[in-house]
């Protein structure tokens, strides 16, 4: 719906940016959601669980971003949970040791490094297939994407015949995926997570590629006729997004010291919904990796509160399609009274 | 003379769009049929096209033949259901329910489908009053009725199926199953009906005009005075009620009630109305070629089954659908700049 006002829109209250008003929005969302938790959940509010809260949901945020850059575009990607699944698969294929009797115990027996990397490039494979029939050829993400989350998902299920590879692998394996600072519950995985948001808010705030990211999304004519390279752009757009899952894939994989076909099933809706939680719009145009972030937030708070209040995991699904549905019309409602 | 040369090209374009989908299913049959001549007969057991085989995958196809053809309606105008698979186990578990608790066939079928109609009805009050984006209107609904089918089925067993306190009766797996018309179920005869009540409403009536009306250009449907928030309720609720009628077969079909068993109804639909040719831009479609799309899936996957190991399928379908999407994309701005 567009608003005719665009005159006025000077004139409106307060000077900040529509993306940090739904930012802050959210923000006061989350906190009263966690308030109201803490009133009906036993033990809430305890140092533990807030850790745990802000812990918990750390490989959705991770690849919450790329698809944060991509729907500002106006793109979705919803191939990253296949690309998990299959980058933890084919890292331990490589690395698995060649002499076994199984066919499931046996791999390449490629060095840890040499597997790791591979499985990223693979990653980029998928990102690269992405980008070639979204930027290039222009067709329907949101269809590519769900048959590349296929196709990922299928090479993890050939290469482990249907269930999972766990053994025969070097001792380097579960590394990175179970470190901890010591004394604390606080994985690696955790700090990585914390790195990429710091990463991601400042290129998406103060670097020209942020700015020309939002650009394409509100208008990718005007953007191509300013002199955006578009096509370049969302590419290397769908490369990060493939890579960033592929680094959340290796993570999971060393955590469980497995590769698991069905790892990750339906991690690209999740990353989706805590997108549209933070306030990125589905048109373009529009987003934000804090909003992102603090949507992740919301549904952890949504979902342990479920768990504590020992409601059965199969909530979960009616919870999230309820949570979503209303942060979208709480947006709307505070978008549309803000502009007047 | 350049006049001449013009059409001649647009001609030769639009008859490859209409002929290519039968050409398709034509080669897979025959592929299919082949590959294993060296093991069984020709139309002998175990052959692809043995009588048996046709029969199993017509029995199979139900589902998929009852729903996409609505769906290709909704396309059409451009609006989008996500939430079909979901529909579709909700009904399997309802309706298994009923079945399992005294209720006979027909008051069961009909509650199904009403419920159908709310289902749809609830879609089409996202999309339509609220004005929400169809994709995330249809992701949340089919997150909030996956959840309700979840939540029915007691925990601890799969699906709504015999136990140990209630029996399951035994006909209910009659009305997708018995042989009523050439060695075909029920389901199958009502599965037919309904695709020959889309084609015409498709091509004949308003409905379908109006559906392409509005795909085409919706501010401009609008202002001709089409009513589009009534008409494409109606298309979501008969969606909704196509829905429920394929979970009623899967849980006849199985004699029980599975939750899960719609998953991925939604991408199969898709892919069977791109390849029937309907842009995914809405304005024009076909309900009959979308019939088609739906039976080079049924084939693939029945085709898929005997040939290779199971954990190739969900590898082996993403391929088609990227191929199908990026055909359907091709030809369709084809035929756009010409």
């Amino acid at each position: 719906m567009m608003n005719g006002n665009s005159i006025q829109k000077t004139t409106r209250k307060g000077k900040m940016s529509n993306e940090s008003f739904i930012t802050l929005f959210m923000f006061v969302v989350l906190v009263a959601l966690f308030c109201i938790a803490c009133l009906f959940v036993p033990n809430f509010y305890m140092g533990q669980n807030i850790l745990n809260l802000v812990t918990n949901y750390w490989y959705v945020i991770i690849i919450g971003i790329g698809v944060t850059f991509l729907l500002t575009t106006g793109n979705f990607d919803m191939s990253v949970g296949g690309v998990i699944a299959m980058t933890g698969v084919l890292s331990v294929y490589f690395c698995q040791s060649t002499d076994g009797s199984q066919p499931l115990a046996v791999g390449l027996g490629l060095p840890y490094g040499i597997a790791v990397v591979l499985a990223l490039l693979c990653a980029l494979c998928i990102g690269a297939i992405n980008a070639f029939f979204i930027a290039k050829l222009r067709v329907a993400s949101i269809i590519i994407t769900l048959g590349t989350m296929s196709f990922a998902r299928g090479i993890g299920q050939i290469v482990t015949l249907g269930a999972q590879r766990n053994t025969s692998l070097p001792e380097a394996y579960g590394v990175i995926g179970n470190a901890a600072i010591p004394g604390t519950s606080v994985k690696l995985s955790v700090l990585i997570m914390v790195l990429i948001v710091i990463i991601a808010v400042v290129i998406e705030k103060k670097t020209v590629f942020g700015r020309r990211t939002y650009l394409i999304g509100a208008n990718s004519e005007a953007a191509r006729l300013s002199g955006v390279k578009v096509t370049k752009h969302l590419t290397l757009l769908y490369l990060a997004s493939a890579l960033l899952a592929g680094v959340t894939g290796l993570l999971l994989a060393s955590e469980y010291k497995a590769g698991i076909s069905g790892r990750a099933t339906g991690y690209e809706f999740d990353a989706l919904v805590i997108t549209l939680l933070g306030g990125t719009s589905i048109s373009g145009g529009f987003g934000s990796v804090l909003g992102t972030v603090v949507g992740a937030l919301i549904l952890s708070v949504v979902t342990s509160s479920a768990t504590g209040l020992l409601l059965s995991p199969d909530w979960q699904f009616t919870i999230k399609g309820v949570v979503t549905f209303l942060a979208i019309l709480a947006q709307r409602f505070a978008l549309d009274r803000r502009k007047g | 003379m350049t006049q001449k040369k013009l059409c001649r090209s647009t001609d030769w374009r639009r008859t490859i769009k209409n002929v290519y989908i039968y050409v398709v299913l034509v080669l897979i049959v025959v592929i299919f049929s082949v590959v294993k001549l060296d093991q069984v007969k020709l139309f002998g057991r175990g052959h692809f096209l043995s009588p048996d085989s046709i029969t199993n995958l017509l029995r199979m196809a139900v589902p998929i033949m009852t729903v996409s053809g609505g769906f290709t309606l909704l396309m059409i105008s451009e609006y989008i259901d996500l939430s079909v698979g979901s529909a579709m186990s909700l009904s399997a578990v309802v309706f298994s329910w009923l079945v399992l608790n005294g209720f006979s066939f027909i008051p069961a079928f009909l509650m199904t489908m009403v419920m159908g109609v709310l289902l749809g009805a609830i879609n089409g009050f996202l999309v339509m009053k609220l004005r929400i984006t169809p994709v995330i209107a249809t992701l949340v609904t089919l997150n909030l009725y996956k959840g309700a089918a979840l939540l029915i089925v007691p925990d601890g067993i799969s699906g709504i199926k015999s136990t140990d306190i209630q029996q399951m009766p035994s006909w209910i797996s009659d009305y997708a199953r018995q042989k009523v018309l050439f060695g075909l179920p029920a389901s199958f005869v009502v599965a037919l009906v309904v695709i020959a009540i889309l084609v015409v409403l498709q091509r004949k009536t308003l409905i379908g005009k109006y559906s392409a009306a509005i795909g085409g250009n919706r501010t401009a449907a609008e202002l001709s005075g089409i009513n589009v928030v009534k008409m494409v309720w109606l298309l979501y609720i008969i969606v909704g009620i196509l829905a429920a009628m394929a979970g009623i077969a899967r849980a006849s079909y199985m004699s029980l009630g599975d939750p899960l068993s719609g998953d991925g109804m939604e991408t199969d639909c898709i892919i069977a109305v791109l390849l029937g040719g309907t842009a995914f831009t809405g304005g024009e479609g076909s309900v009959a070629k979308t019939i088609i799309g739906a039976l080079i899936i049924m084939c693939m996957t029945t085709g898929l089954m005997t040939v290779i190991d199971p954990y190739y399928q969900t590898f082996a379908k993403s391929v088609v659908l990227i191929l199908a999407v990026t055909l359907n994309h091709l030809l369709v701005r084809q035929k756009v700049s010409a």
